[in-house]
Protein backbone atom coordinates (compact mmCIF):
# COMPACT_ATOMS: atom_id res chain seq x y z
CA UNK A 1 0.00 0.00 0.00
CA UNK A 2 1.60 3.20 -1.10
CA UNK A 3 -0.29 5.45 1.20
CA UNK A 4 1.52 8.69 0.82
CA UNK A 5 3.55 8.40 -2.36
CA UNK A 6 0.35 8.24 -4.39
CA UNK A 7 -0.84 11.43 -2.82
CA UNK A 8 -3.35 9.92 -0.39
CA UNK A 9 -3.91 12.04 2.67
CA UNK A 10 -4.52 10.58 6.11
CA UNK A 11 -5.76 11.94 9.38
CA UNK A 12 -6.00 10.65 12.91
CA UNK A 13 -9.05 8.54 13.66
CA UNK A 14 -11.17 11.07 15.58
CA UNK A 15 -12.45 8.48 17.99
CA UNK A 16 -9.01 7.86 19.48
CA UNK A 17 -7.69 9.08 22.80
CA UNK A 18 -4.13 10.28 22.56
CA UNK A 19 -1.63 12.49 24.30
CA UNK A 20 1.98 13.52 23.93
CA UNK A 21 3.84 12.41 27.04
CA UNK A 22 7.41 13.64 27.34
CA UNK A 23 7.82 13.88 23.57
CA UNK A 24 6.22 10.55 22.71
CA UNK A 25 2.66 9.91 21.62
CA UNK A 26 0.46 7.49 23.57
CA UNK A 27 -2.75 6.37 21.84
CA UNK A 28 -5.73 4.37 23.10
CA UNK A 29 -8.30 2.75 20.86
CA UNK A 30 -11.59 2.88 22.74
CA UNK A 31 -13.11 0.03 20.76
CA UNK A 32 -10.60 -2.56 21.93
CA UNK A 33 -8.79 -0.84 24.85
CA UNK A 34 -5.43 -1.23 23.22
CA UNK A 35 -2.62 1.10 24.19
CA UNK A 36 -0.18 2.15 21.49
CA UNK A 37 3.06 4.04 21.94
CA UNK A 38 4.97 5.82 19.24
CA UNK A 39 8.65 6.56 19.43
CA UNK A 40 10.01 10.05 18.96
CA UNK A 41 10.18 10.05 15.18
CA UNK A 42 6.84 8.31 14.76
CA UNK A 43 5.41 10.91 17.13
CA UNK A 44 6.84 13.65 14.91
CA UNK A 45 4.95 12.17 11.98
CA UNK A 46 1.75 11.55 13.98
CA UNK A 47 1.46 15.18 14.97
CA UNK A 48 1.57 16.20 11.33
CA UNK A 49 -0.92 13.66 9.98
CA UNK A 50 -3.73 16.17 9.83
CA UNK A 51 -5.44 15.28 6.55
CA UNK A 52 -3.87 18.25 4.82
CA UNK A 53 -0.12 17.65 4.73
CA UNK A 54 1.21 15.12 2.21
CA UNK A 55 3.74 12.45 2.99
CA UNK A 56 6.33 14.38 0.99
CA UNK A 57 5.74 17.50 3.06
CA UNK A 58 6.09 15.60 6.30
CA UNK A 59 9.18 13.80 4.97
CA UNK A 60 10.84 17.12 4.26
CA UNK A 61 10.30 18.17 7.84
CA UNK A 62 11.40 14.82 9.22
CA UNK A 63 14.57 14.87 7.13
CA UNK A 64 15.45 18.34 8.32
CA UNK A 65 14.72 17.57 11.95
CA UNK A 66 16.56 14.25 12.15
CA UNK A 67 19.26 14.68 9.50
CA UNK A 68 18.19 11.84 7.21
CA UNK A 69 17.73 11.74 3.45
CA UNK A 70 14.26 12.89 2.36
CA UNK A 71 13.72 9.72 0.33
CA UNK A 72 14.56 7.58 3.36
CA UNK A 73 12.24 9.69 5.50
CA UNK A 74 9.43 9.26 3.00
CA UNK A 75 9.93 5.50 2.94
CA UNK A 76 9.78 5.35 6.71
CA UNK A 77 6.64 7.47 6.73
CA UNK A 78 4.92 5.23 4.19
CA UNK A 79 5.74 2.19 6.29
CA UNK A 80 4.52 3.88 9.45
CA UNK A 81 1.30 5.10 7.85
CA UNK A 82 0.59 1.63 6.56
CA UNK A 83 1.00 0.22 10.05
CA UNK A 84 -1.09 2.92 11.71
CA UNK A 85 -3.84 2.57 9.13
CA UNK A 86 -3.90 -1.21 9.55
CA UNK A 87 -4.57 -0.59 13.25
CA UNK A 88 -7.31 1.90 12.35
CA UNK A 89 -5.42 4.69 14.05
CA UNK A 90 -5.53 6.64 10.80
CA UNK A 91 -8.42 7.11 8.40
CA UNK A 92 -8.37 8.53 4.86
CA UNK A 93 -8.69 12.28 4.98
CA UNK A 94 -11.72 12.23 2.71
CA UNK A 95 -13.51 9.70 4.90
CA UNK A 96 -15.71 11.50 7.42
CA UNK A 97 -16.65 8.22 9.09
CA UNK A 98 -15.90 7.79 12.77
CA UNK A 99 -17.02 4.19 12.72
CA UNK A 100 -15.78 2.10 15.63
CA UNK A 101 -14.75 -1.08 13.95
CA UNK A 102 -12.93 -3.97 15.52
CA UNK B 1 13.27 5.44 13.37
CA UNK B 2 14.38 3.50 16.40
CA UNK B 3 13.66 -0.18 16.88
CA UNK B 4 11.72 -1.99 19.54
CA UNK B 5 9.82 -5.25 19.79
CA UNK B 6 6.14 -5.72 20.43
CA UNK B 7 5.61 -6.04 24.15
CA UNK B 8 2.82 -7.23 26.41
CA UNK B 9 0.31 -5.35 28.43
CA UNK B 10 1.90 -4.94 31.80
CA UNK B 11 5.33 -3.69 30.73
CA UNK B 12 3.81 -1.09 28.42
CA UNK B 13 1.39 0.28 31.01
CA UNK B 14 3.97 0.01 33.76
CA UNK B 15 6.38 1.95 31.59
CA UNK B 16 3.81 4.69 31.11
CA UNK B 17 3.10 4.78 34.83
CA UNK B 18 6.80 4.86 35.70
CA UNK B 19 7.49 7.69 33.27
CA UNK B 20 4.56 9.80 34.34
CA UNK B 21 5.28 9.24 38.01
CA UNK B 22 8.92 10.17 37.57
CA UNK B 23 8.08 13.28 35.54
CA UNK B 24 4.99 14.13 37.59
CA UNK B 25 2.65 14.06 34.64
CA UNK B 26 -0.98 13.96 35.87
CA UNK B 27 -1.84 11.11 33.53
CA UNK B 28 -5.02 10.14 35.38
CA UNK B 29 -7.65 12.54 36.72
CA UNK B 30 -10.92 11.82 38.49
CA UNK B 31 -13.29 14.76 37.91
CA UNK B 32 -16.55 14.85 39.85
CA UNK B 33 -18.91 17.08 37.87
CA UNK B 34 -21.60 17.21 40.54
CA UNK B 35 -22.36 15.94 44.01
CA UNK B 36 -26.09 16.05 43.29
CA UNK B 37 -27.60 12.61 43.00
CA UNK B 38 -30.88 10.91 42.24
CA UNK B 39 -30.14 8.18 44.77
CA UNK B 40 -29.52 8.50 48.50
CA UNK B 41 -27.25 5.57 49.20
CA UNK B 42 -26.90 4.92 52.91
CA UNK B 43 -23.09 4.69 52.75
CA UNK B 44 -22.45 7.70 50.48
CA UNK B 45 -19.69 10.07 51.60
CA UNK B 46 -20.99 13.15 49.75
CA UNK B 47 -23.07 16.22 50.63
CA UNK B 48 -25.58 16.21 47.77
CA UNK B 49 -26.47 19.89 47.98
CA UNK B 50 -25.10 22.10 45.22
CA UNK B 51 -22.65 24.59 46.71
CA UNK B 52 -21.75 26.25 43.43
CA UNK B 53 -20.66 23.79 40.76
CA UNK B 54 -18.24 24.79 38.04
CA UNK B 55 -20.12 26.16 35.04
CA UNK B 56 -19.94 24.55 31.63
CA UNK B 57 -17.34 27.06 30.50
CA UNK B 58 -15.31 26.53 33.67
CA UNK B 59 -15.42 22.76 33.20
CA UNK B 60 -14.20 23.05 29.62
CA UNK B 61 -11.39 25.38 30.73
CA UNK B 62 -10.37 22.81 33.32
CA UNK B 63 -10.32 20.11 30.64
CA UNK B 64 -8.15 22.29 28.42
CA UNK B 65 -5.70 22.78 31.26
CA UNK B 66 -5.64 19.05 32.00
CA UNK B 67 -4.97 18.21 28.35
CA UNK B 68 -2.10 20.70 28.30
CA UNK B 69 -0.68 19.15 31.47
CA UNK B 70 -0.65 15.68 29.89
CA UNK B 71 -3.75 14.05 31.35
CA UNK B 72 -4.91 11.11 29.24
CA UNK B 73 -7.11 8.97 31.52
CA UNK B 74 -10.14 11.01 32.56
CA UNK B 75 -12.95 9.71 34.77
CA UNK B 76 -16.18 11.69 35.10
CA UNK B 77 -18.09 10.85 38.22
CA UNK B 78 -20.35 12.34 40.90
CA UNK B 79 -22.96 12.41 42.37
CA UNK B 80 -24.82 11.35 39.28
CA UNK B 81 -23.21 12.82 36.19
CA UNK B 82 -26.36 12.64 34.08
CA UNK B 83 -28.04 15.16 36.37
CA UNK B 84 -25.89 17.84 34.77
CA UNK B 85 -27.91 19.15 31.86
CA UNK B 86 -24.65 20.12 30.15
CA UNK B 87 -23.07 16.70 30.60
CA UNK B 88 -22.92 15.85 26.91
CA UNK B 89 -21.53 19.29 26.16
CA UNK B 90 -18.71 18.65 28.62
CA UNK B 91 -18.24 15.16 27.22
CA UNK B 92 -17.98 16.54 23.69
CA UNK B 93 -15.28 18.93 24.85
CA UNK B 94 -13.40 16.01 26.42
CA UNK B 95 -13.67 14.14 23.10
CA UNK B 96 -12.27 17.13 21.18
CA UNK B 97 -9.35 17.19 23.60
CA UNK B 98 -8.62 13.48 22.99
CA UNK B 99 -9.05 12.16 26.53
CA UNK B 100 -9.55 8.47 27.27
CA UNK B 101 -12.94 8.78 28.93
CA UNK B 102 -14.40 6.62 31.69
CA UNK B 103 -17.64 7.24 33.57
CA UNK B 104 -19.11 6.25 36.92
CA UNK B 105 -22.89 6.28 37.14
CA UNK B 106 -25.92 4.61 38.66
CA UNK B 107 -27.29 4.38 35.09
CA UNK B 108 -30.80 5.41 36.11
CA UNK B 109 -30.95 8.06 33.38
CA UNK B 110 -29.27 6.14 30.56
CA UNK B 111 -31.73 5.77 27.71
CA UNK B 112 -30.90 3.97 24.46
CA UNK B 113 -30.34 7.37 22.84
CA UNK B 114 -27.93 8.45 25.55
CA UNK B 115 -26.06 5.15 25.34
CA UNK B 116 -25.60 5.71 21.62
CA UNK B 117 -24.38 9.25 22.24
CA UNK B 118 -21.81 7.97 24.73
CA UNK B 119 -20.49 5.67 22.04
CA UNK B 120 -20.33 8.48 19.50
CA UNK B 121 -18.31 10.55 21.94
CA UNK B 122 -15.78 7.77 22.42
CA UNK B 123 -16.51 6.87 26.02
CA UNK B 124 -14.52 3.70 26.63
CA UNK B 125 -15.62 2.48 30.05
CA UNK B 126 -18.51 2.93 32.43
CA UNK B 127 -18.67 1.65 35.98
CA UNK B 128 -22.15 1.12 37.38
CA UNK B 129 -23.02 0.69 41.05
CA UNK B 130 -25.03 -2.44 41.82
CA UNK B 131 -25.46 -3.47 45.44
CA UNK B 132 -27.26 -6.75 45.12
CA UNK B 133 -29.03 -9.02 42.67
CA UNK B 134 -31.98 -8.79 45.04
CA UNK B 135 -33.98 -5.68 44.07
CA UNK B 136 -35.21 -5.18 47.62
CA UNK B 137 -31.67 -5.02 49.02
CA UNK B 138 -30.40 -2.77 46.24
CA UNK B 139 -33.35 -0.38 46.52
CA UNK B 140 -33.06 -0.28 50.31
CA UNK B 141 -29.45 0.91 49.97
CA UNK B 142 -30.18 3.50 47.27
CA UNK B 143 -33.47 4.52 48.93
CA UNK B 144 -35.04 4.75 45.46
CA UNK B 145 -37.86 2.34 44.59
CA UNK B 146 -37.27 0.39 41.37
CA UNK B 147 -33.73 1.70 41.08
CA UNK B 148 -32.44 -1.86 40.65
CA UNK B 149 -34.61 -2.62 37.64
CA UNK B 150 -33.79 0.71 36.01
CA UNK B 151 -30.05 0.29 36.55
CA UNK B 152 -30.00 -3.27 35.26
CA UNK B 153 -32.09 -2.34 32.22
CA UNK B 154 -29.46 0.20 31.15
CA UNK B 155 -26.58 -2.25 31.10
CA UNK B 156 -27.46 -4.11 27.87
CA UNK B 157 -27.98 -0.73 26.18
CA UNK B 158 -24.40 0.19 27.00
CA UNK B 159 -22.97 -3.20 26.13
CA UNK B 160 -24.75 -3.14 22.77
CA UNK B 161 -22.98 0.11 22.01
CA UNK B 162 -19.61 -1.51 22.63
CA UNK B 163 -18.86 0.26 25.90
CA UNK B 164 -16.91 -1.63 28.52
CA UNK B 165 -19.29 -1.94 31.46
CA UNK B 166 -18.18 -2.96 34.93
CA UNK B 167 -20.37 -3.53 37.96
CA UNK B 168 -19.10 -1.99 41.19
CA UNK B 169 -20.45 -3.35 44.44
CA UNK B 170 -19.39 -1.78 47.72
CA UNK B 171 -19.96 -4.35 50.44
CA UNK B 172 -21.53 -3.25 53.71
CA UNK B 173 -23.70 -4.74 56.41
CA UNK B 174 -26.83 -4.48 54.30
CA UNK B 175 -25.54 -6.46 51.32
CA UNK B 176 -22.63 -8.48 52.64
CA UNK B 177 -24.18 -11.83 51.87
CA UNK B 178 -25.49 -10.65 48.53
CA UNK B 179 -22.13 -10.47 46.83
CA UNK B 180 -22.43 -13.91 45.25
CA UNK B 181 -25.61 -12.76 43.58
CA UNK B 182 -23.79 -9.76 42.16
CA UNK B 183 -21.10 -12.04 40.78
CA UNK B 184 -23.72 -14.26 39.16
CA UNK B 185 -25.49 -11.19 37.80
CA UNK B 186 -22.26 -9.92 36.27
CA UNK B 187 -21.62 -13.29 34.69
CA UNK B 188 -25.15 -13.35 33.31
CA UNK B 189 -24.73 -9.87 31.86
CA UNK B 190 -21.29 -10.76 30.54
CA UNK B 191 -19.50 -7.92 32.27
CA UNK B 192 -16.71 -7.76 34.86
CA UNK B 193 -17.33 -6.69 38.43
CA UNK B 194 -15.48 -5.33 41.39
CA UNK B 195 -16.38 -5.88 45.02
CA UNK B 196 -15.20 -3.11 47.30
CA UNK B 197 -14.72 -3.59 51.02
CA UNK B 198 -14.14 0.11 51.57
CA UNK B 199 -16.80 2.21 53.23
CA UNK B 200 -15.29 5.61 53.96
CA UNK B 201 -16.09 8.50 56.27
CA UNK B 202 -17.87 11.41 54.64
CA UNK B 203 -15.68 13.97 52.93
CA UNK B 204 -16.33 16.45 55.74
CA UNK B 205 -14.88 13.94 58.18
CA UNK B 206 -18.18 12.82 59.63
CA UNK B 207 -18.18 9.11 60.43
CA UNK B 208 -21.93 8.47 60.19
CA UNK B 209 -21.41 6.30 57.11
CA UNK B 210 -19.18 3.94 59.06
CA UNK B 211 -22.21 2.59 60.90
CA UNK B 212 -22.92 0.62 57.72
CA UNK B 213 -19.44 -0.86 57.47
CA UNK B 214 -19.25 -4.62 57.88
CA UNK B 215 -17.07 -5.81 60.73
CA UNK B 216 -13.83 -7.55 59.85
CA UNK B 217 -15.06 -10.80 61.39
CA UNK B 218 -18.24 -10.69 59.32
CA UNK B 219 -16.12 -10.32 56.20
CA UNK B 220 -14.43 -13.68 56.74
CA UNK B 221 -16.67 -15.58 54.29
CA UNK B 222 -15.90 -12.95 51.67
CA UNK B 223 -12.18 -12.99 52.34
CA UNK B 224 -12.15 -16.77 52.06
CA UNK B 225 -13.98 -16.75 48.74
CA UNK B 226 -11.67 -17.37 45.79
CA UNK B 227 -14.07 -15.33 43.66
CA UNK B 228 -12.64 -12.25 45.36
CA UNK B 229 -9.53 -12.63 43.24
CA UNK B 230 -11.66 -11.14 40.49
CA UNK B 231 -11.61 -7.90 42.45
CA UNK B 232 -8.15 -7.25 41.17
CA UNK B 233 -8.42 -7.58 37.43
CA UNK B 234 -5.22 -7.93 35.55
CA UNK B 235 -4.82 -6.54 32.05
CA UNK B 236 -5.06 -9.23 29.45
CA UNK B 237 -1.90 -9.86 27.53
CA UNK B 238 -2.15 -8.51 24.03
CA UNK B 239 0.62 -7.81 21.62
CA UNK B 240 0.93 -7.07 17.98
CA UNK B 241 2.97 -8.98 15.48
CA UNK B 242 4.38 -5.76 14.14
CA UNK B 243 6.69 -6.00 11.20
CA UNK B 244 10.36 -5.83 12.01
CA UNK B 245 10.66 -2.83 9.72
CA UNK B 246 8.01 -0.88 11.66
CA UNK B 247 8.98 -1.15 15.25
CA UNK B 248 7.88 2.35 16.11
CA UNK B 249 4.51 1.22 17.47
CA UNK B 250 3.78 -1.27 20.23
CA UNK B 251 0.45 -2.34 21.65
CA UNK B 252 -1.15 -3.87 24.71
CA UNK B 253 -4.45 -3.96 26.54
CA UNK B 254 -5.17 -1.03 28.86
CA UNK B 255 -5.60 -1.60 32.55
CA UNK B 256 -6.89 0.92 35.05
CA UNK B 257 -3.43 2.37 35.35
CA UNK B 258 -3.77 2.55 39.08
CA UNK B 259 -2.50 -0.72 40.47
CA UNK B 260 1.03 -1.22 39.29
CA UNK B 261 4.39 -2.32 40.58
CA UNK B 262 5.77 0.76 38.84
CA UNK B 263 4.84 2.80 41.91
CA UNK B 264 7.49 0.90 43.87
CA UNK B 265 8.03 2.64 47.21
CA UNK B 266 5.18 5.11 46.79
CA UNK B 267 2.03 4.58 48.87
CA UNK B 268 -0.18 5.06 45.80
CA UNK B 269 -0.58 7.17 42.68
CA UNK B 270 -2.28 10.11 44.43
CA UNK B 271 -0.42 13.34 43.79
CA UNK B 272 2.27 11.59 41.77
CA UNK B 273 0.53 10.98 38.46
CA UNK B 274 -3.12 11.26 39.45
CA UNK B 275 -5.45 13.63 41.23
CA UNK B 276 -9.06 14.49 41.93
CA UNK B 277 -11.10 17.57 41.04
CA UNK B 278 -14.32 18.41 42.87
CA UNK B 279 -17.43 19.98 41.29
CA UNK B 280 -16.35 23.24 42.92
CA UNK B 281 -12.88 23.25 41.39
CA UNK B 282 -10.91 22.02 44.35
CA UNK B 283 -7.84 19.97 43.40
CA UNK B 284 -7.14 17.09 45.78
CA UNK B 285 -4.59 14.29 45.55
CA UNK B 286 -7.48 11.80 45.67
CA UNK B 287 -11.17 11.74 46.50
CA UNK B 288 -10.23 9.75 49.60
CA UNK B 289 -7.54 12.22 50.62
CA UNK B 290 -9.52 15.39 51.32
CA UNK B 291 -6.73 17.95 51.54
CA UNK B 292 -7.33 20.59 48.89
CA UNK B 293 -4.12 21.71 47.22
CA UNK B 294 -5.79 24.63 45.45
CA UNK B 295 -8.88 25.77 43.59
CA UNK B 296 -9.20 26.11 39.83
CA UNK B 297 -11.36 29.22 40.12
CA UNK B 298 -8.39 31.03 41.60
CA UNK B 299 -5.35 29.23 40.20
CA UNK B 300 -4.20 27.45 37.08
CA UNK B 301 -4.04 23.67 37.26
CA UNK B 302 -0.33 23.56 36.51
CA UNK B 303 0.43 26.05 39.29
CA UNK B 304 -1.42 23.84 41.76
CA UNK B 305 -0.05 20.55 40.42
CA UNK B 306 3.58 21.57 40.32
CA UNK B 307 3.80 24.00 43.22
CA UNK B 308 1.20 23.30 45.92
CA UNK B 309 2.98 22.54 49.21
CA UNK B 310 0.35 19.95 50.09
CA UNK B 311 1.28 17.92 47.03
CA UNK B 312 5.00 18.37 47.58
CA UNK B 313 4.70 16.98 51.10
CA UNK B 314 2.67 14.04 49.85
CA UNK B 315 5.19 13.28 47.11
CA UNK B 316 7.99 13.04 49.63
CA UNK B 317 6.38 10.12 51.46
CA UNK B 318 7.85 6.68 50.93
CA UNK B 319 6.40 3.42 52.16
CA UNK B 320 9.78 2.46 53.58
CA UNK B 321 9.65 5.51 55.86
CA UNK B 322 6.25 4.91 57.42
CA UNK B 323 6.72 4.65 61.18
CA UNK B 324 4.63 1.55 61.80
CA UNK B 325 3.84 0.06 58.44
CA UNK B 326 7.40 -0.06 57.12
CA UNK B 327 8.31 -2.63 59.75
CA UNK B 328 5.05 -4.54 59.71
CA UNK B 329 5.61 -8.25 59.14
CA UNK B 330 2.29 -8.68 57.38
CA UNK B 331 2.52 -5.58 55.20
CA UNK B 332 2.10 -7.64 52.04
CA UNK B 333 -1.43 -8.56 53.16
CA UNK B 334 -2.40 -4.96 53.81
CA UNK B 335 -4.19 -2.52 51.52
CA UNK B 336 -3.37 0.60 53.45
CA UNK B 337 -4.80 3.79 51.97
CA UNK B 338 -3.01 7.02 52.93
CA UNK B 339 -6.28 8.96 52.74
CA UNK B 340 -8.08 6.61 55.08
CA UNK B 341 -5.06 6.62 57.38
CA UNK B 342 -5.53 10.38 57.62
CA UNK B 343 -9.32 10.35 57.86
CA UNK B 344 -9.64 7.46 60.26
CA UNK B 345 -6.33 7.43 62.08
CA UNK B 346 -5.59 11.14 61.94
CA UNK B 347 -2.13 10.59 60.47
CA UNK B 348 -1.24 10.47 56.79
CA UNK B 349 1.82 8.39 57.67
CA UNK B 350 0.20 6.23 60.27
CA UNK B 351 -1.39 2.84 60.46
CA UNK B 352 -5.13 2.59 60.95
CA UNK B 353 -7.04 -0.06 62.75
CA UNK B 354 -9.27 -1.29 59.95
CA UNK B 355 -6.40 -1.99 57.54
CA UNK B 356 -4.41 -3.74 60.29
CA UNK B 357 -7.37 -5.92 61.26
CA UNK B 358 -8.04 -6.90 57.66
CA UNK B 359 -4.36 -7.65 57.02
CA UNK B 360 -4.27 -9.92 60.07
CA UNK B 361 -7.32 -11.82 58.85
CA UNK B 362 -5.91 -12.20 55.36
CA UNK B 363 -2.55 -13.37 56.71
CA UNK B 364 -4.32 -15.87 58.95
CA UNK B 365 -6.32 -17.20 56.01
CA UNK B 366 -3.07 -17.51 54.06
CA UNK B 367 -1.75 -19.86 56.74
CA UNK B 368 0.32 -17.62 59.01
CA UNK B 369 0.16 -18.50 62.68
CA UNK B 370 -1.16 -15.69 64.86
CA UNK B 371 -0.16 -12.81 62.58
CA UNK B 372 0.02 -9.45 64.31
CA UNK B 373 0.42 -6.09 62.63
CA UNK B 374 3.14 -3.70 63.72
CA UNK B 375 0.52 -1.37 65.17
CA UNK B 376 -0.92 -4.06 67.37
CA UNK B 377 2.52 -5.35 68.34
CA UNK B 378 3.43 -1.87 69.43
CA UNK B 379 0.32 -1.50 71.48
CA UNK B 380 0.83 -4.87 73.08
CA UNK B 381 4.35 -4.03 74.06
CA UNK B 382 3.33 -0.55 75.17
CA UNK B 383 6.42 0.87 73.58
CA UNK B 384 6.27 4.40 72.29
CA UNK B 385 7.07 4.93 68.66
CA UNK B 386 8.01 7.98 66.62
CA UNK B 387 4.97 10.00 65.74
CA UNK B 388 3.80 10.65 62.24
CA UNK B 389 4.65 14.32 62.63
CA UNK B 390 8.26 13.55 63.45
CA UNK B 391 8.59 11.37 60.41
CA UNK B 392 6.78 13.96 58.31
CA UNK B 393 9.45 16.51 59.06
CA UNK B 394 12.14 14.03 58.06
CA UNK B 395 10.60 13.20 54.72
CA UNK B 396 9.87 16.84 53.98
CA UNK B 397 13.53 17.65 54.46
CA UNK B 398 14.52 14.95 51.99
CA UNK B 399 11.90 15.93 49.44
CA UNK B 400 13.04 15.59 45.81
CA UNK B 401 12.66 18.55 43.48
Amino acid sequence: MSTTANGALWRKNPILAWREIEGEIVIISPNNSVLHELNETASFVWKRLDGRRSGAEIATGLAAEYDVKPEDALGDIETLVEELASRQLLVPADNPSTERTE
Amino acid sequence: MSTSAPIGATPLMDGLIARTTCKRVPISVHFDLTYRCNERCVHCYLDHNDHGELTTIECVEVLEQLAAAGTLFLTFSGGEIFLRIDFFEILAAARRLHFDISLKSNALLITPERAARLRELGVRRIQISVYSADPAIHDAITKVPNSFSRTIAAIPRLVEQGLKVKLACPLMQQNLLAYRGVIELAEKLGVPYVLDLTITPMMDGSETTLAHRASVSSLLPVLRDPALHACKPRPESHSFSAREAIPAVTGSAVSSGIESSAYEDLPCSAGHNSCYISPYGDVLPCVQLPQAAGNLRREKFEDIWYHAPQLERLRAIRESQLPFCSRCEIRSYCERCPGLALMEGGDLLGAYERACDLAEQKARLAGLTDPVSALHQERAASISAPTGNEIASLVTDSSPN
